[in-house]
């Protein structure tokens, strides 16, 4: 029973159960739904146009901005800044992670530096953002940087501190030393939670994305939204963050997921969710 | 033939750090095993069997005494002395091949090598069919002999194995108790084996020491002349078996038979 099974599972089914005909159906089903009750809402008439926009507007608006150009430019400026302030942040988040998570010296010198700059939001540094970077993409990509960071940092250290004593002593017992310890169980063992401190990483990048661009910046998504609203276009408002969850889901589904099914998943270390419960 | 373990008076002294107080697990055990034999430590839970394979591995230190492997003292963990564990430790983002052929890749043996001499041992243990399967997707014998082959592969002067079946049924596990004896009768592995269980000592051995409660000290020592190979369908009824099972039985529970222990 269990030998038929496990030979003839394919590891890597992303998602076995929505794999019929109709596969696609399962995909749009939420976002219909969701547009369905919006435009029953706007149906309503209650509100005022400017406060509550219809999806038919957002879907005008979201044609023009695109075929204007604002849309595709902004996108681009606020994709670049949220790239490279991710970049830079997990890049010393990761290795801070793993010298701290591994290093005695190194946790009890960074610990205390950690702990006391990570209560502060990313958007707290918007004025010495902008002093420093004046205002536009420096600014905001440093904001980013600081919210990145400590997602990051922290998942990993939590994946550091539960990596199975057993895993390491049976590898040592193979004649593994600390380096080969490190790269065939510590780093795959903290894959899942590096992964989780990723996707936190960009959402909270997203967030000051946002709230960088508006206060700190010319230009980008976040400014946009700000910009409409100074003109009560609300209907591209939502096109903005409309853009943002947009760009998010793709992210998602193109980026993350796959790397996760190639490895967490196909290992078994996580699942999608937990279907008998 | 020449001793290849040597434990020289092995003491060990946990600190409780919640009840502040020192737990005496091991005191005073010596032991020395010739090269190519099989030998089972038991004793009841608790007395120190794990503690004792594990400073024997290098993975803990002895409070006092000293553990010599092939005449050079144990200072740490080594490749020659492999350690098959009760939860069979598999690395999960590793396949079976890639998971036994691992130790001969530290050691730098080329892959064609290695994948060959793994292969030699996935059929040993009979998993041919599961060579690019995870952990994940083996039951737990299986997982179990990936493990022993894993170690075995890498060739370690000891075979150090704690409670290695526990996990398993009781009909897998004579299986795979089956397999052990005539793979390390073949390979002539030397192998130190820790477990709890009379039956299984005394099936698997050619010696069995047998350990009293906490802390433990070496209360006999027993060779066990039984032929090999050994089936189970044969020895249950052999009296041989069934003396030198009712010996130890005596040894650490006193006079009164145990029951429902699992062989
Ligand atoms: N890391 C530790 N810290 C404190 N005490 C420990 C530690 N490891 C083991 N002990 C204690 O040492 C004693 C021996 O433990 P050990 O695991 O060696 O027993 P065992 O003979 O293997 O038992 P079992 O058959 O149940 O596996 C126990 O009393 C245990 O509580
Ligand atoms: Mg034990």
């Amino acid at each position: 029973m269990s030998l038929a099974d496990t030979s003839t599972a394919s590891p890597v089914a992303p998602r076995p159960s929505h794999r019929g005909r109709f596969w696609w159906f399962s995909e749009i089903l939420p976002f219909a739904v969701g547009i369905l009750i919006w435009q029953a809402l706007s149906s309503l008439n209650v509100w005022p146009r400017v406060l509550f926009p219809s999806p038919l507007e957002v879907a005008q608006a979201f044609v023009e901005d695109i075929a204007s150009g604002v849309l595709p430019v902004n996108l681009g400026v606020s994709l670049q800044s949220l790239l490279l302030g991710f970049v830079v942040g997990a890049a010393i988040a990761v290795p801070l992670g793993y010298l701290m998570g591994l290093n005695r010296a190194g946790r009890d010198f960074f610990d205390p530096l950690v702990n006391l700059l990570q209560a502060i939001p990313g958007l707290a540094w918007i004025p010495f953002a902008i002093l420093w970077f004046g205002l536009g993409q420096g600014a905001v990509t440093f904001i980013i940087v600081m919210s990145v960071f400590f997602p990051v940092l922290h998942n990993l250290l939590t994946g550091i501190r539960m990596v199975q004593p057993v895993l390491i002593e049976a590898v040592q017992t193979l004649g593994a030393k600390r380096w080969a310890v490190i790269a065939h169980v510590i780093f795959p063992a903290t894959l899942p939670n590096l992964m989780t401190g990723i996707r936190l990483g960009i959402a909270f990048g997203f967030r000051s994305l946002v709230g960088g661009e508006m206060i700190a910046s010319t230009n980008g998504l976040g400014y946009a939204i700000f910009n409409a609203q100074q003109y009560f276009q609300s209907a591209r408002i939502v096109v903005g963050m409309l853009a943002i969850g947009i760009t998010w889901l793709i992210m998602d589904r193109f980026i993350l997921r796959p790397i996760e099914q190639r490895t967490t998943m196909r290992w078994g270390l996580v699942r999608e969710g937990i279907e008998t419960a | 033939m020449t001793d290849i373990l040597v434990a020289k008076d092995i003491s060990k002294t946990y600190f409780d750090t919640v009840a502040k107080d020192d737990v005496v697990a091991l005191s005073g055990v010596s032991l020395s095993v010739a090269a190519h034999d099989f030998v089972s430590v038991i004793g009841p839970s608790g007395c120190g069997k794990s503690t004792f394979l594990r400073i024997v591995a290098g993975l803990d230190t002895p409070t006092s005494g000293e553990i010599l492997v092939s005449g050079k003292k144990v200072s740490g963990p080594g490749a020659d002395r492999g350690m098959v564990f009760q939860e069979y430790a598999l690395l999960p983002w590793k396949t079976t091949e890639t998971n036994i052929e691992f130790g001969l890749r530290l050691k730098g043996i080329p892959k064609d090598e290695r994948r060959k001499i793994a292969h030699r041992f996935i059929e040993l243990v009979g998993l041919k069919g599961f060579e690019k399967k995870y952990p994940h997707q083996l039951s737990g014998g299986m997982r179990q002999r990936a493990a022993v082959a894993r170690v075995l592969a890498n060739n370690p002067t000891v075979l150090l194995m704690d409670e290695p079946f526990a996990a398993v049924d009781a009909m897998t596990r004579q299986r795979l108790q089956e397999e052990l004896t005539a793979i390390a009768a073949s390979e002539r592995t030397t192998v130190l084996f820790v477990t709890h269980a009379i039956e299984e000592a005394v099936f698997l051995s050619n010696r069995v020491v047998a350990l009293s409660g906490r802390p433990g000290k070496v209360i006999a020592d027993i060779r066990i002349d039984l032929p090999r190979p050994r089936r189970w369908e044969e020895l249950v009824r052999d009296q041989r078996f069934i003396a030198y099972r009712d010996e130890l039985t005596r040894c650490i529970h006193g006079n009164a038979p145990v029951h429902g222990n699992h062989a």
